[in-house]
């Protein structure tokens, strides 16, 4: 029975720390955050010391600098340059009207006009040929 | 240690055993079932927009050389066609084998952006011209741009319009938008002498590539 009892306390413990250990390995990784974050308030104060010594310099400098000329150009160019980069002026003129059907209409209708004044004519000179000669 | 706390004690043992071996296979599955959920949300999204984006994705810069069309039976090589000296596009120019061109200070087609291709309704005394039968496509109706790197852009008419060439709309003609587009442009509507008072534009989006 002794030997029954220790062998299912050592499953028991071995189970135990089995369970144990992502539990450890859990904790591990909360360790990382704050080591970070202990970094970075570090690095905040590296940075405000020198701040106070050139703060109107540097500040003045910089801030004019990247402000005005490096945000201002990215945005603007960046589009113009992927898309329609020159936009044409007014609507495009792609029809040209078939002139050769008006043109010859008009030309039957001139040629017609013509033939109606030239019969018109030679009968008027037809009528009064036969006027004299009678 | 009676034989019952004996019992006892081995029973609770092995129970917490099997307590910890199931808790401790219950937590990664369910993890493997949360990553995977993730996993093929993201990769839904992902893949989804994969192949939506397979389908619709952007290709690089590279010249149309040719332009289809089946429902209107157009099939025309493109010309580039810059700027005018007034400032208005270039059109091809009037001849007898009308052709197609391509806008060469917009994007070419399947890049993200507007590309922009012109093309005469009439060529005078030639007849018809190339886009002669623009205004008669209706929307899903195809159009097929292949590119002087081998690859092709497929398009899908998204609508038609006709509008005066007085309120030519630019904006939505030439302006940014966050997807490969196609417009189509010619001319339309009642003649005012030599000239169409009205402008055909054809606005489609990028439906399928292949390379």
């Amino acid at each position: 029975m002794r030997r029954t009892v220790l062998s299912a306390l050592a499953l028991t413990c071995t189970a135990l720390l089995a369970g144990a250990a992502p539990a450890l390995a859990d904790s591990r990784p909360s360790a990382v955050p704050s080591d970070v974050r202990s970094a970075k308030p570090s690095a905040v104060p590296a940075d405000s010391r020198p701040s106070p010594v050139p703060s109107d310099a540097r500040s003045a400098e910089p801030s004019t600098v990247p402000a005005e000329s490096a945000p201002s150009a990215a945005p603007t160019r960046a589009p113009e340059r992927g898309q329609v980069s020159v936009r044409p002026a007014g609507a495009p003129d792609t029809g040209v009207a078939d002139t050769g059907s008006d043109s010859a209409s008009g030309g039957l209708v001139g040629g017609g006009a013509a033939a109606v004044l030239l019969a018109g004519g030679a009968v008027t000179l037809v009528r009064r040929r036969r006027a004299h000669g009678a | 240690m009676t034989p019952l706390s004996r019992r006892a004690f081995g029973t609770a043992a092995l129970g917490s055993l099997l307590v910890g071996c199931s808790g401790g296979a219950a937590e990664p599955a369910a993890d493997t079932r949360a990553r995977r959920t993730r996993g093929t949300g993201g990769s839904g999204d992902g893949p989804s927009s994969g192949t939506s984006a397979n389908s619709v994705r952007a290709l690089g810069r590279s010249a149309p050389v040719r332009l289809l069309i089946p429902a209107i039976a157009v099939d025309t090589p493109l010309i580039r066609l810059g700027l005018a000296k007034d400032g208005t596009v270039e059109v091809p120019p009037i001849t007898a084998d009308d052709r197609a061109g391509w806008y060469l200070h917009s994007p070419t087609p399947g890049e993200v952006g507007p590309s922009v291709v012109l093309g005469h309704v009439t060529v005078g005394n030639y007849g018809d011209g190339v886009f002669r039968r623009l205004a008669e496509l209706r929307r899903g109706d195809r159009i097929v741009a292949r590119r002087k790197d081998g690859s092709t852009a497929e398009f899908a008419v998204d609508r038609v319009r006709t509008v005066a060439k007085a309120e030519f709309p630019a904006e939505q003609v030439y302006g940014d938008v966050d997807r490969p587009e196609l417009r189509l442009i010619t001319c339309g509507g009642p003649r005012d002498g030599q000239e169409y008072r009205d402008n055909v534009i054809v606005f489609a989006a990028l439906r399928s590539t292949s390379p």
